[in-house]
């Protein structure tokens, strides 16, 4: 066991005294040392703040990089979502449509257009083989749409009421007009052959007549936007509108005869 | 190997042309591209290679239209020989010459078929025939340099 002696404890007074002596006569160089020393520890710190930053915002952009990808994958999927709903939504309209009609519809899809300027048209994924025959009206739920005027055993060709080559017999559905409604290539159609005290205004809706013999009676074309005289003076037109958008069809139904 | 790919061009051009998206659409009117690829087989290809394929293409792309005439497929050949007619005539190795005789091409093969549509008893206004004249033109034209460039792969 240690003993705390008289002598041990002189001797450790004197090495104490000793020792703060030497510490009191080094405090002139503790200004000094720390002068020297602080550039080195203010960049080691520098060195230790940076480097944590770094990892810090390699975490986070590692992390945003994550996140990002996760969002870009739930965009994706709200799309597929939205198409998906605006396809089930217009294919129920179709099929609401086909119950209610008393025709006996063929619902197409349409997989291309017409590969130049000069016609309206659109090809279809059914042909012959499934019914479909030269002459028929394709219709959609809003209105009509064209005649299929060309089919083979799997696609049919279908002329929209847009080309210029289509001229469709209608009537203007509240004062019972007759008039001849043709295609312009452009957006619109144009009501021809009306006379000059035709009961037509901005607003009526256009149907086919009774008078045509390859359209249905009753079919909507379209509404008026705009009465105007034609160039001899001696007949009124009217630009229709049609109900169908004509430049984003992507399923139809076929009128089968 | 050469004919092999020209024919899956003509192909890849054709479900190009058929089914062109709907936002690259502009003003109703979208570009020729079958027209533009057998204008540009003449610039970098033997001719009779050139005129079979502006033929096959023509057919191509008068199987995809309503019309009973076979307009494009005796228009594409004309257009192909005519394109070579002038070559040995002026130097079409610049590009700017052959983007120039390229938009002819496809203006006067506009205006024809647009003439051949009035003649058949069909009502076109003023301003869409100037329109499906110069639009789809012009449009072509800013995508040829792709076709252009297609072709001298293969060649």
């Amino acid at each position: 066991m240690f003993k705390l002696s008289r002598k041990n404890l002189i001797n450790f007074a004197l090495i104490a005294c000793v020792l703060l002596f030497i510490s009191n006569s080094l405090s002139c160089f503790k200004n000094s040392a720390h002068k020297t020393v602080k550039p080195g520890l203010s960049l080691v710190g520098l060195a230790k703040r940076e480097a944590g930053g770094i990892f810090f915002y390699h975490r986070n952009m590692v992390k945003a990089e994550e996140s990002d990808e996760q969002i870009e994958m739930l965009r994706s999927k709200l799309f597929d979502m939205r198409e998906l709903y605006q396809e089930n939504s217009r294919l129920r309209s179709l099929l609401a449509f086909k119950q209610q009609s008393a025709l006996r519809l063929i619902p197409a899809r349409v997989i291309g257009r017409f590969p130049d300027n000069w016609t309206s048209g659109v090809i279809l994924d059914k042909g012959k083989s499934n019914g479909i025959n030269t002459g028929m009206v394709v219709v959609n739920h809003i209105g009509l749409i064209g005649k299929i005027i060309e089919t083979t055993s799997l696609t049919s060709k279908v002329l929209l009421i847009n080309d210029s080559s289509q001229g469709i017999s209608s009537i203007v559905q509240s004062s019972r007009q007759e008039g001849l409604v043709s295609g312009s290539l452009g957006v619109n159609l144009v009501m021809r052959y009306l006379p000059k005290d035709a009961q037509i205004s901005v607003g009526d809706i256009i149907v086919t007549s009774e008078l045509s013999r390859i359209y249905p009676k009753g079919l909507l074309i379209g509404k008026v936007i705009k009465v105007g005289y034609e160039f001899s003076g001696l007949n009124r037109f009217a630009i229709v509108k049609p109900a169908v958008d004509l430049a984003n069809i992507e399923e139809v139904l076929v009128i089968a005869q | 190997m050469k004919i092999i790919l020209l024919l899956l061009v003509i192909v890849l051009l054709t479900v190009l042309q058929l089914t062109w998206p709907g936002f690259l659409i502009f003003f109703n009117c979208k570009p020729d591209l079958l027209l533009v690829f057998a204008v540009a087989l003449v610039f970098f290809m033997n001719f009779r290679i050139a005129f079979l394929f502006a033929v096959l293409t023509g057919i191509v792309k008068d199987l995809f239209l309503p019309t009973g005439l076979a307009v494009n497929t005796i228009s594409f050949g004309g257009w192909s020989y005519l394109v070579f007619r002038l070559s040995t005539q002026i130097s079409t190795d610049n590009e700017y010459v052959r983007l120039f005789t390229l938009l002819v091409v496809l203006f006067l093969n506009s205006l024809i078929t647009g003439l051949i549509i009035l003649h058949s008893g069909n009502t076109v206004s003023p301003g869409i025939f100037f329109r499906n004249l110069v639009i789809p033109s012009v449009y072509s034209i800013a995508l040829s340099p792709l076709i252009f460039k297609l072709i001298k792969k293969i060649s």
